[in-house]
This record gives structure tokens, C-alpha cells and sequence, in this order.
């Protein structure tokens, strides 16, 4: 009897899908392919795309990954994968994959006009460090930036961020999150003083219903998404609410389906506490104890630039100071949301609003409520998040299992390394931030920095960085583990324009030419996923490492051996003055290197032997260049900031390095060696009181602020010249900008090209027919691309819908550039547009 | 080659059907179907092409609510490593 090589893996494929759906396979193919020596070596790791943070089984074999695996062993997943997890062994092998450092030149010399050619790493580095070095001796700090990632590992966020705030003294960095998660984080800080949610995905099994705000799950969190169908169908009385401003893939499994006029969410979600308040449904007890009511300031303007007419016609441009009111004042306030008001300004029935009402009311219905990009890209994103809490907080439905208003991330470490380590233009590690001085002094000891190196003004934003480019401003600038020319709103009159601003040097780091890195005069090739020792942290603030696999191709370089490599090109008298160093004359004639990473806490650990636990030995390049454990020694600074004994805010607890990598992942605060699955909550979060039931801790009084905020309409919205709305997002088969899944054959055949989803009837009143080429226009730019009438995405009438992966379709040609005046993210949801034939 | 495993979460009275219609798709195996709808399967690509579009399919049968992805592999020396015992 013979088992071919195929029926082998086919066995074993066949195996792990048992297991992962509960149930065993028998016969004797599957006791032969037992014995079967196939000498893959598999290692736990961390899916490379979404926020949810799926565990993934890496087999590697010759020093190339060559199968993967959901991790039965992961309590995410559960041995699942999406769609997207079939690709990932794949993403690093794109046939033009980045494998030696590409500089502009023209005649042997860099000239920003000239064609990309191969230098070494010395050369790159030596040009773009004249380029950084003449842009601070002309015009300061403030000329140099950076813009990273969500998709940073956490020592890389951490240690890009030291080297701006700390060695170069800029805040301008700024990662990829402020454009999907800023305005979580906005609501966060002012409802509860920390950040992130306070239940976790156990929430998945626990609620009665479930309510997604702007959220397409089924699409872009399919393994949550499978978790609550799991819910949905074996819960009596579970009901699923989905609302969206089109119908998509997650109205499959919708008891109540609610499709609303763009920017009305404001208007329901301020119904809903309206309906609570009039039927006196709130929890009285909850409310007097943990609680306190405000109202925003209103008329806030749109993020715009200041010369830009709404913003000079909004009374409060960027206001975001709330003030304290009381519970009658606040009824008051929410009694203009009548059910007939809500019904009528957002298009939805009114027994459909009326019935989601009554499910959040209900007290004996534990309610989870979702949302993503729906209301973070959004220009009113931070009041949206904040009304949904309100709503929970009305009704006590928050901290326990199953009652949890969740936010959930779109990148997989934009929790772990975009917020929790605080790579944000006004942050620090820990919430900490720029502008208060007791928590520089505390960044400053801890760096061992003179007092006052880190500025106290924060630097610019994302949306920003682009315009300051433009401006010449900044010029340069260092771009890593992001396509943001294709991602920021406004390319053509914003972000292209910076980058090819001659007065400007733009270094990209990425694996692949991406339209960013095409727009670049400097690509830097990137070590990813799997080729470097890795840490991310999931949207349940679940923090899981992973080691590394196999070794980056040809020249390619992790980004923190790229930050941390060129922090060796600055003596520390090029870029502090003179007074900082009279403080600390010991760093006198040193490196930027020497003070920020060779300080004596970065590199204190030395190079080991990275094993698993049964014994397979792996490489880490980090470590073998620099002569020290680097991620090992970055975590253990990171963590005097969460977990060290004289921490300003507390409630960011993290295990120690090596707990992590033997476990699929902890979720902090980490008390005692315990993760937290519920934050706030006396019982489930140890930080909370004995006797106190709740308390939000985050918070000087330990309550929680409910906090009014009125309907505003949208920075554009349909008029007679353009009469469409236009939303932008994604599709399941691609992640993000598709600079890896489109370069994976089979995804790229499934969904090559982006296409304009439309309602039948637009398109007959337009003359247009499916699959017809069209354009679709703005008041700034113009796409081409195809009509698509049926299908998975069905919008109503007087909406389009397209999605953004497409290098060959920029539709950010077509985004405005206006933000959340607060949370300064894109509203990449609501444009006016109108499509005709091309 | 490539090679996957998944699991397909089918409305249970409808399993039956599910597994005929998958079964009918080329390189689909289904190795075992569950009371509450659960079906272990397999597809086997012979050229790398197929996998994305046969995933998409499943979702094209009347009674299917979730597709997940467990297992997969690709290879490129295939020949290799024949095994006979």
C-alpha cells in the first residue's frame, strides 16, 4: 500500500478541518498519514491581515513557508480562518517583491527627477540622511516626519517613535490608524479616560443580540462573524441588528436590516436614548453611581484647511471641550430625536428603529454592539462612538459578558502598537501625551533624555502631513509599512503633489512598489510578516508575539533594523541643542543609536537562542546585526511605561517578554499573571475597588461621561451637480490597498478590479448598463471604472459604493480631504460624486 | 499545488443537498458531514488558479452560512518526495 505525497496533505487537510469543526475523521489513510514524515516545521504565529488577530499555524520547510493553518490552540479562532488566510503564505513571495534598496537618480547622483536604480544600503542611508540632516539645520524639528503603521510590530512602533519624539525632537509621526481608529480613541479618552474596549470576543457567546453600526462583518471580521452566526443560530431569541448606509453581505443573517441616509446614525443613536429616557427603561441605580452627564460643543467645522469655506463658517472649528450638565438637561436635549424625526431624516421605517430601540431597553437582553469605519470615518466619528456609549451607559449594559459596546480595529496591530504604544502625533506608550508635561518628565526619565527634549506641541496628522508636504513645510519624510498615497483622502490635490514637491525627500519602506513607493525617491525593501520576530496586538487587547520563520530576501531589512540602522547616522549634536546637552553631558559626542537603543536597557539582553518548545531553534536577524535581543530589550522598556512601579496611569498591565511567546496571546491589563476579560467591573478587572461593583477607573472620579452631541450634516452631501453619494471601502478578497493580496494569482482572478456598485435604477436613469465603463466624478478628480447593478453590495438609491483596493482605480482621486474636527480621520464614507458614461 | 482544508457550516436540514452540490464542483471532497451541519472538505487545485473562485461558488449554494479556511498548501516541487510503504 502506497499514500502519495498528495493524499498526504490532502489527509492532513482533511484532519485539521475535523478538528476544527469538532468532530474526528477514521481509516487508514488517516492512521498512515500519521506516520507520514512530511519535516515541516510548525510554529504558532499571528494572521498578517485584519484587526481580529486569528492565531495561525506557520509550517515552514526549507527555509520557505509553505502551508498555514488555523491554530486549534487559539481562543480567537479556534482553529478557523477566513478566506484571506488561504493567501498568507503567499504574500511573501509576489514575484516583484523588493529586494535591494532603489534611489532616484541621474547621472550616478540622486536627482529627484531621475529613474530608481539599485544602491546598497550605505548609499541610501548616506543620501537620506543629508536630506534629514539639512532639513533640521534649516528649519528644525518640525521639518522631518514620519508616517507609519497599524501593521508595525510593537517594538517597531515603540522604537520609531523614540527615534522621532526623543532623537530627532519631532512629533510628527503619525501611523496609518489615524485613518480607521482615531476616533475610537477620541471617544474612548473622553467617555472613559483609557482606551480600547472593556469586554473582549467572549462577548461573541454571550449576548442576545448583537446591533453593527457601519460594520460589515461577514466581509471584514469573517471569523467574528462566524462566531456570531454560531451565536445567532444555536441562541434562542438572538436577533441580529445591522444597520449600514447599503446593503451588504451582513444583512444575510439580519432580523432587522436598516439601511439610512449617510451621516442620520447621529440622529438614531440619539433616538434610541430618547426612547430609553421617555420609557424611564434606564437603570436608575447604575446611573447615579457611575455616571455623569455633558453636552460637546457644537458647530465644530470639518477638518478642512482653515481656508477652506466650512471651515470658516463652522462657529467652533475643532472644539472639542464638553461641559458637565444634568440628567433632566440631557432628557431635554435627546427629546428632539422623536421616533417620527429619526424615521424621517434617516429614510428607515419606523417599527425598524422602534424595535432596535427596544432590544437596547429591553433589561433583561444583553446587547453587544459592534462597529468599525462606519462611524470612525466619519466627520462627526468621535460624537458617533460617544452615543453609542451613552446608550450602554443609559441602560448599565456594559463590562460583563455579553453587554459590550465594541469597537473594532481594521489592522492588526492597531491596537498594540498603534495605540497602546502610542505612535500618534500627540501620544506616548500608555495614553499618555505630548501636552502634558508630567507625562513628558515621565517619558524623559525613563529614556534617560534631558528635561524637555520631547516637544510639548503635537506634531502633524496624517491628513495633515500630506498638506504640510505640499506646503513645503515638511520635506522629509520617511514613509514605513503603509500605502498611504493610495489610502489618504484628496490624492490629487494633497498627497501627490507633497511627494513630488521639489523642496522634499520621501523615503518609502515597503516589500512591494506600491503606488506610495512609485511616488517615492527613496524605496527602502522591507523584511515582513513572518522574516522578522514579531508582536501585534488585537482589538481585545490581546497581545500575542510570534517568532520568526524564515529570512527576508536578498537586501530586504525588518523597519525596526531600519530605524534603528539609520539612528547611527546622527551624532546627538546634530539634533539637540545645547542646552539639553549640558544636561546630560554624558551623552556628549554620542549617536542617536547610542542614547536612544544602546543605553544600556534596550541592549541588555543579549543574543540567545530563540527556541519553541520542543526545541526547534529559530533565527533572528535583529539580534545577530545589532549583538543584542532587540525586540527583547524594546518590550521590556516599553513596559516601564504599563507595568513598571511608579506608572501614571494605570490599567495597561503586560506579562513579561517571555510569557508571551509561550502564549497565544494574553489580554491586558495582566494582573498577577492574569489577563482581563472585562475591564471596570469588580469580579473580572482587579483594578476595580472591593465593594465597588463598577468603576471606570480611567477617570479621576471613576465615572463614565455620557455625552450629548446633536446631528450635524456632512461636510458634502448630493446636490443637483453631483447627485450621488459616494462610500468607499473593501471587499473580503483584498486587505486594504491590495499591495499583498493582489499580488496573490488566485485572489487578484477572484476580484482583479474595483467596480462601482450601484442601484439598478441610477443606473437605467443614466443610461448605464451593468458592466458598462464608466467615469465617476468629483469636484476633484475623475476614476474610471465598471458598473456593477447585482451582486454582494446593493446600495439604494442615490448612493454608490466602490472599493479602494485598486492601484489602477485610485479612488482617492475622488475623497475629500475633511476629517473628524476632533479625532482629525478621514470621513472616506461620504463624498459627492456623480457617474457618467466614459 | 495547492492543497486546502475547510470547514462549512451548512443549515442542518439541508446538509444532504450541500454535500451533493459541492461534491459535483471539481477537486471538492467532502470527508464527512455532521448532524449540525458541519462539513469537512477538501479541495485540490491541480493548477493554482481555481481555489479562490471554488470558495466563491460555496457561497452560491443555496443552504451554505459560513465557509472558514483550516488548512492550506502550496507547493511548487511536487514530484518530490513520493512516499511508498
Amino acid at each position: 500500500m502506497s499514500i502519495s505525497r498528495r493524499d498526504f496533505i490532502k489527509t492532513q487537510a482533511a484532519l485539521a478541518a475535523a478538528t476544527a469543526a469538532g468532530t474526528t475523521l477514521s481509516g487508514a489513510k488517516v492512521a498512515e498519514a500519521a506516520a507520514f514524515d512530511d519535516s515541516i516545521r510548525w510554529d504558532k504565529g499571528v494572521c498578517r491581515f485584519c484587526g481580529t488577530g486569528c492565531g495561525v499555524l506557520v509550517g515552514t520547510k526549507k527555509g520557505r513557508v509553505v502551508a498555514t493553518q488555523g491554530d486549534p490552540d487559539a481562543p480567537v479562532n479556534k482553529g478557523l480562518n477566513c478566506i484571506k488566510g488561504y493567501f498568507l503564505s503567499k504574500i511573501m513571495y509576489g514575484k516583484d517583491r523588493l529586494t535591494m534598496p532603489l534611489l532616484r537618480k541621474k547621472n550616478g547622483a540622486y536627482d529627484k527627477e531621475g529613474q530608481f536604480e539599485e544602491v546598497s544600503w550605505d548609499e541610501a542611508f548616506d543620501v537620506m540622511a543629508e536630506k534629514w540632516k539639512a532639513a533640521l539645520k534649516k528649519k528644525g524639528p518640525t521639518s522631518v516626519g514620519m508616517f507609519g503603521s497599524g501593521q508595525w510590530t510593537i517594538w517597531e512602533g515603540y522604537a520609531a517613535s523614540k527615534f522621532m519624539k526623543a532623537g530627532m525632537r519631532s512629533n510628527n509621526i503619525d501611523p496609518n490608524a489615524r485613518h480607521c481608529m482615531a476616533s475610537a480613541v477620541g471617544a474612548f479618552m473622553r467617555a472613559f479616560g483609557i482606551d480600547e474596549p472593556m469586554g473582549c470576543y467572549d462577548d461573541l457567546e454571550h449576548a442576545d443580540a448583537f446591533v453593527l453600526w457601519g460594520a460589515n462583518m461577514a466581509e471584514m471580521h469573517p471569523i467574528l462573524w462566524s462566531r456570531l452566526t454560531d451565536t445567532r443560530l444555536t441562541k434562542s431569541g438572538c436577533e441580529v441588528h445591522v444597520l449600514s448606509t447599503f446593503e451588504h453581505r451582513s444583512f444575510e443573517l439580519a432580523d432587522n436590516g436598516m439601511v439610512f441616509t449617510p451621516q442620520t446614525d447621529l440622529a438614531i443613536a440619539n433616538y434610541i436614548a430618547n426612547y430609553i429616557i421617555q420609557n424611564k427603561a434606564y437603570n436608575q441605580d447604575f446611573i447615579d453611581k457611575h455616571v455623569n452627564f455633558n453636552a460637546t460643543t457644537t458647530d465644530i467645522g470639518y477638518g478642512l484647511r482653515p481656508e477652506h469655506p466650512l471651515q470658516k463658517a463652522a462657529k467652533n472649528p475643532n472644539k472639542g471641550k464638553f461641559h458637565k450638565v444634568s440628567f433632566d438637561e440631557y432628557a431635554k436635549m435627546v427629546s428632539e430625536y422623536t421616533l417620527e424625526k429619526a424615521s424621517e431624516m434617516s429614510g428607515v421605517p419606523a417599527e425598524k428603529l422602534e424595535r432596535l430601540a427596544k432590544i437596547y431597553a429591553d433589561p433583561n437582553k444583553k446587547v453587544t454592539s459592534y462597529w468599525t469605519m462606519g462611524f470612525n470615518q466619519h466627520t462627526r466619528g468621535v460624537w458617533v462612538n460617544g452615543l453609542v456609549y451613552n446608550i450602554h451607559l443609559l441602560m448599565g449594559k456594559i463590562s460583563e459578558p455579553g453587554n459590550s459596546p465594541f469597537s473594532l480595529t481594521g489592522q492588526p496591530s492597531a491596537c498594540g502598537t498603534a495605540r497602546e504604544v502610542g505612535t500618534f502625533a500627540h501620544r506616548l506608550p500608555a495614553d499618555l501625551v505630548v501636552m502634558k508635561k508630567p507625562h513628558r518628565d515621565f517619558a524623559e526619565k525613563i529614556w534617560n533624555l534631558p528635561a524637555g527634549t520631547i516637544p510639548p506641541k503635537p506634531g502633524f496628522h496624517a491628513v495633515l502631513q500630506h498638506r504640510m508636504l505640499k506646503d513645503g513645510v515638511l520635506n522629509a519624510y520617511w514613509v514605513q509599512c503603509t500605502n498611504n498615497m493610495q489610502a489618504a483622502p484628496n490624492m490629487n490635490e494633497e498627497g501627490y503633489p507633497g511627494y513630488r514637491n521639489p523642496e522634499n525627500f520621501i523615503a518609502v519602506s515597503d516589500p512591494y512598489p506600491t503606488v506610495t513607493a512609485m511616488a517615492a525617491d527613496l524605496i527602502l525593501p522591507t523584511a515582513m510578516w513572518m522574516e522578522k520576530e514579531g508582536a501585534y496586538g488585537n482589538a481585545e487587547r490581546r497581545t500575542q508575539f510570534w517568532r520568526q520563520q524564515v529570512d527576508a530576501p536578498g537586501e530586504a531589512k525588518s523597519d525596526i533594523w531600519q530605524v534603528v540602522e539609520f539612528s547611527k547616522r546622527f551624532k546627538v549634536e546634530e539634533v539637540w541643542p545645547e542646552e539639553l546637552l549640558a544636561q546630560k553631558p554624558e551623552h556628549r559626542g554620542k549617536t542617536v543609536y547610542e542614547v536612544l537603543f544602546a543605553n544600556g536597557e534596550v541592549d541588555k539582553f543579549p543574543v540567545q537562542d530563540v527556541t519553541d518548545n520542543v526545541g526547534n531553534v529559530y533565527n533572528n536577524s535583529e539580534s545577530k546585526d545589532f549583538g543584542f535581543y532587540l525586540q527583547k530589550g524594546i518590550f521590556e522598556e516599553y513596559r516601564l511605561f504599563n507595568s513598571g512601579p511608579d506608572i501614571i496611569k494605570k490599567g495597561h498591565e503586560m506579562a513579561p517578554f517571555d510569557v508571551y511567546h509561550n502564549a497565544r496571546g494574553l489580554r491586558w491589563p495582566i494582573l498577577d499573571g492574569q489577563e482581563t476579560l472585562w475591564r471596570f467591573r469588580e469580579g473580572y478587572d482587579k483594578h476595580v475597588g472591593s465593594g465597588k461593583g463598577v468603576e471606570f477607573y480611567g477617570k479621576p472620579d471613576g465615572r463614565a461621561a455620557i455625552i450629548f452631541a446633536p446631528f450635524e450634516p456632512a461636510a458634502e452631501s448630493p446636490d443637483e451637480e453631483y447627485n450621488l453619494w459616494l462610500s468607499t471601502g473593501r471587499v473580503l478578497e483584498h486587505w486594504h490597498s491590495g499591495s499583498m493580496t493582489r499580488r496573490v494569482p488566485e485572489l487578484y482572478r477572484a476580484y482583479p478590479n474595483a467596480k462601482v456598485y450601484m442601484h439598478p435604477q441610477d443606473a437605467k436613469d443614466r443610461g448605464l448598463k451593468r458592466g458598462q465603463e464608466v467615469k465617476v466624478e468629483t469636484r476633484r478628480g475623475e476614476v474610471a471604472t465598471r458598473v456593477e447593478t447585482r451582486g454582494r453590495n446593493k446600495p439604494p438609491r442615490g448612493l454608490v459604493y466602490m472599493p479602494w483596493f485598486d492601484a489602477g482605480q485610485l479612488v482617492n482621486k475622488l475623497t475629500l480631504d475633511a476629517t473628524d474636527p476632533l479625532s482629525k480621520e478621514t470621513d472616506y464614507k461620504k463624498c459627492a460624486c456623480r457617474v457618467v458614461r466614459s | 499545488m495547492s492543497i486546502t482544508g475547510l470547514v462549512i457550516h451548512a443549515v442542518p436540514d439541508r446538509t444532504v443537498a450541500v454535500q451533493q452540490a459541492m461534491e459535483a464542483l471539481n477537486g471538492v471532497e467532502v470527508h464527512k458531514a455532521t448532524d449540525d451541519g458541519r462539513l469537512v472538505v477538501t479541495v485540490d487545485n491541480p493548477n493554482d488558479g481555481e481555489a479562490a473562485e471554488v470558495f466563491e461558488s460555496f457561497r452560491n449554494i443555496a443552504g451554505v452560512l459560513s465557509t472558514s479556511l483550516v488548512y492550506t498548501h502550496f507547493e511548487q516541487d511536487h514530484g518530490e518526495g513520493e512516499h511508498v510503504s
